[in-house]
C-alpha cells in the first residue's frame, strides 16, 4: 500500500508536469488564404491574425478591386484605359479618368526615372508583335519595315501632357500599355484598401509578383524565387515591414515560331524583344515602382542594369542573364540565399 | 535516493522521447498537391505515390505527373504552355497554374516552406 | 513602545544560504557557456539542500534572493535575462511547494529525496524559461525544436545536481534523509 502511494505521489507530480509541457505546443498559426481569378492572372491573397469575419471582407474587397481594375487598366478593351487610348490619338485636350490620371502620372515618372527604358507609350508595337490579345499570338514576327516605321514615330510617355484635370498626346502615335506596370499598381491599391480595413500583416500575390505587408506573428515571411529554368526554386527571401518582390521573365508571354522565341517585353530603342537577360528580380517597397524597374532592368541587360537601377532608386535588385550568370548587387547578395547555387555569381557595386 | 525519486526520474525519461516526436518534425518537403480549377478546390492528392491526374479545365483536361515526391504539368491545351515549363514542385508553398485552363496546382505540406512564390 | 525590526536566527540563515548561492551562480556565469540560456546550475544546489533540511518557504527565499541579487551583481536586473531567469525560478519554486507538500502528507518519512526534487526543480526552470522565452520573446513555432534538447539538459543537470546535493547532505549530518 505504501509503495502505491509513493508511485502515486511521484506519479501525481510528474503527471502535472507531462500534461501541461503536451498540452502547451505552438500557438495555432492564424493564416487566412484565398485565391481571385483576376488581372489575367491568379492572385493568392495572405492574412495573418485576423478573425474570419474581417478575413472575408478583405477578400470580397480586394476581389470587387481586382475586377474592377482589371477592367478599368485594359488598354485594348473597352473601359477607361482603353477610352484613353482612343482619346490620346486625337491630338487634343480631353477630361482625363479620374482612375486613369494618376496611373498616367506615375507612368510619365518612371519613364524618366529608368532612362527611357520603360516606356508604356510603345503600345502600337507591343500590338505589332501580338501582345495585346489575352491569347498569345502564332506568329510570324512582324516584318522588320513594319517596326521601323513605328520606331520612326518614337511615341513617349512625355508626348503625354497633364494640365490639371486634362490630358493629351502631343503624338498621335502615342498608345499607352499597362502592362509593365499595372499589376503593381492594382496590387499597391489593393493592399491600401486592406490597411484601411485594418489588416496589417499580409501578402498580396498577382500572378508570382507581390507585395508583403508586416509579418507572419513576428516571423518573416519567406518568398521562394523560382528558377527561370524550371528547375524547382532558385532562391529565397525573408520579408518583414512592407516589401514587393517583382520579377519580369522573357518566360511569361512568348511564342515559338521556326525554332525562334519572341517575348513580350519589347526594347523601346530597338522596336525588339528585349536580349540578353532571362528575367530581373526587384524588392522595393512600392510595387508600381518595383514592377516597372523589373521590366526596364530586363531591357537594360547586364551592361546596363545598375546604371538603371540607381537612377529609379532600386535598393535591391537581381538579374538572370541569358548564359545563366546572376547579377546582384551587395545588399541583395546579403538578403538572398541560394537553392541552388548558380554556375557564376556577379556581385555588383553598391546601390 | 528514495523510491520516489527513482519514479520520478523514470517519468522524466519517458517523457523525453514523447518531446522528441511531438516538436522535432519537419514538415517542409511537400507531402500533397491540392488542385483547384477556377479557383475552387477540386482535388487533394497524396504526393507519396508516383502516378498521373488528369485534370478536367475550361479547355480539355489537363495532366500531372507525381514523381518521386514532386509534381508536375506534362500536357495542357493551353498555347503557351508556361505550366510545364514551371518545372517539377516538391516544396510546401511551391505553387503554378495553367491560366487559360483555369487549373492551378500548390504543394501543401504539415508546414510549407514557403508563404509565396515569386516568379 | 518601540518597534524595531530586528533580524532573527532565520534570516540570518537565509542570508547566509542566499550569498552561498549567490556566490556559487556569479562563478558559474564566469565559466565559458557553450550553450545559450543553459547553465549546470549548481546555485540549484543550495536551493535543494535548504529544501531538504529547513523546509520549502526557507528555500524559496534563497532561490527569489538569488536571482535578484545575482542579477543585480552580474548587471541583468530588469533584462530579458533576468526575466527569463524569474520565470524560471517561480516555476521551479511552485513545482518544489507542491511537491514537498504531496511528498510530506502523502509519504511522510520516504518521500522524495534532494535527487527528485533537483530532477523536478531543473525541469520546471528550464519550462518556465522556455515558455516565457517562447511567449514574451520569440514567438515562433520553430522555437520548439529546441524544447526536447532543453529538457533533456534539464533532466541530466537535474540529476547530477540532485546527486551532489545529496552526497553533500550525507556528509553534513549523517542522520539526515538520503
Amino acid at each position: 500500500m505504501t509503495s502505491v502511494r509513493r508511485i502515486a505521489t511521484a506519479a501525481l507530480v510528474t503527471g502535472a508536469f507531462v500534461l501541461t509541457l503536451t498540452a502547451c505546443g505552438p500557438k495555432p498559426d492564424p493564416v487566412h488564404k484565398e485565391q481571385i481569378l483576376s488581372m489575367g492572372t491568379l492572385v493568392n491573397i495572405t492574412l495573418w491574425g485576423v478573425n474570419d469575419k474581417l478575413a472575408q471582407k478583405a477578400f470580397s474587397a480586394a476581389n470587387e478591386d481586382f475586377n474592377y481594375m482589371q477592367t478599368a487598366y485594359n488598354p485594348w478593351k473597352p473601359g477607361p484605359m482603353g477610352r484613353t487610348n482612343q482619346l490620346l490619338a486625337l491630338d487634343a485636350w480631353f477630361s482625363a479618368n479620374p482612375s486613369i490620371l494618376p496611373l498616367i502620372k506615375r507612368a510619365k515618372t518612371l519613364y524618366h526615372s529608368s532612362d527611357g527604358l520603360f516606356d508604356p507609350a510603345i503600345g502600337r508595337l507591343i500590338g505589332l508583335w501580338g501582345f495585346h490579345s489575352d491569347t498569345l499570338p502564332k506568329g510570324p514576327p512582324p516584318k522588320q519595315a513594319a517596326i521601323e516605321r513605328l520606331l520612326a514615330e518614337h511615341p513617349t510617355m512625355d508626348d503625354v501632357e497633364i494640365k490639371g484635370i486634362r490630358m493629351r498626346a502631343t503624338n498621335a502615335a502615342v498608345q499607352v500599355d499597362t502592362g509593365g506596370f499595372a499589376k503593381g499598381y492594382a496590387v499597391d491599391r489593393v493592399v491600401d484598401h486592406l490597411r484601411r480595413l485594418g489588416v496589417h500583416n499580409a501578402i498580396v500575390d498577382a500572378g508570382g509578383d507581390l507585395r508583403a505587408i508586416g509579418s507572419r506573428g513576428g516571423a518573416p515571411w519567406r518568398i521562394g524565387i523560382r528558377d527561370p529554368g524550371g528547375k524547382g526554386i532558385l532562391a529565397e527571401v525573408d520579408v518583414k515591414g512592407d516589401q514587393s518582390v517583382f520579377t519580369s521573365g522573357v518566360y511569361e508571354r512568348f511564342y515559338t515560331y521556326h525554332g525562334k522565341r519572341y517575348h513580350h517585353i519589347i526594347d523601346p530603342r530597338t522596336g525588339y524583344p528585349a536580349r540578353g537577360t532571362t528575367s530581373a528580380t526587384v524588392i522595393g517597397t512600392d510595387g508600381t515602382v518595383a514592377d516597372a524597374a523589373a521590366t526596364a532592368l530586363l531591357i537594360a541587360g547586364p551592361s546596363q542594369w545598375h546604371h538603371i537601377a540607381e537612377s529609379m532608386g532600386v535598393k535591391y535588385a537581381m538579374l538572370v542573364a541569358s548564359d545563366g550568370t546572376v547579377y546582384m548587387n551587395p545588399a541583395m547578395a546579403k538578403r538572398i540565399h541560394f537553392q541552388h547555387k548558380p554556375a557564376k555569381v556577379v556581385v555588383s557595386k553598391p546601390l | 535516493m528514495t523510491r520516489a525519486d527513482v519514479v520520478v526520474l523514470v517519468l522524466a525519461l519517458a517523457l523525453l522521447p514523447l518531446l522528441y516526436v511531438k516538436f522535432w518534425h519537419h514538415g517542409a518537403a511537400g507531402e500533397q498537391v491540392r488542385i483547384r480549377v477556377d479557383g475552387k478546390p477540386w482535388k487533394v492528392v497524396s504526393l507519396a505515390h508516383d502516378r498521373r491526374v488528369t485534370v478536367p479545365g475550361a479547355l480539355g483536361d489537363s495532366v500531372l505527373e507525381i514523381k518521386d515526391g514532386a509534381v508536375r504539368f506534362i500536357a495542357s491545351p493551353c498555347a503557351s504552355k508556361f505550366c510545364i515549363h514551371s518545372g517539377w514542385l516538391h516544396d510546401g508553398g511551391a505553387f503554378t497554374a495553367c491560366l487559360p485552363n483555369r487549373v492551378s496546382i500548390e504543394v501543401i505540406g504539415a508546414r510549407a516552406r514557403y508563404d509565396a512564390i515569386n516568379f | 513602545m518601540e518597534l524595531s525590526v530586528q533580524p532573527d536566527r532565520t534570516d540570518h540563515r537565509i542570508a547566509w544560504l542566499a550569498a552561498l548561492a549567490i556566490t556559487i551562480h556569479i562563478a558559474e556565469s564566469a565559466l565559458p557557456n557553450p550553450l545559450p540560456g543553459v547553465k549546470p546550475g549548481l546555485a540549484n544546489v543550495v536551493t535543494i539542500a535548504v529544501l531538504c533540511l529547513y523546509g520549502w518557504r526557507m528555500a524559496a527565499w534563497v532561490s527569489l534572493l538569488r536571482v535578484l541579487v545575482g542579477s543585480l551583481l552580474l548587471g541583468t536586473f530588469l533584462s530579458p535575462t533576468f526575466v527569463l531567469s524569474l520565470a524560471g525560478a517561480l516555476a521551479s519554486i511552485t513545482t518544489l511547494g507542491a511537491a514537498s507538500a504531496l511528498s510530506a502528507h502523502l509519504l511522510p518519512g520516504r518521500g522524495l529525496g534532494p535527487a527528485g526534487y533537483s530532477l523536478l526543480a531543473a525541469m520546471a526552470h528550464i519550462a518556465g524559461q522556455f515558455y516565457s522565452a517562447y511567449w514574451l520573446f520569440i514567438p515562433h513555432a520553430a522555437l520548439f525544436t529546441l524544447l526536447p534538447v532543453l529538457m533533456t539538459l534539464a533532466v541530466i543537470l537535474g540529476l547530477i545536481n540532485g546527486i551532489i546535493t545529496r552526497t553533500m547532505l550525507q556528509r553534513l549530518s549523517p542522520s539526515s534523509p538520503s
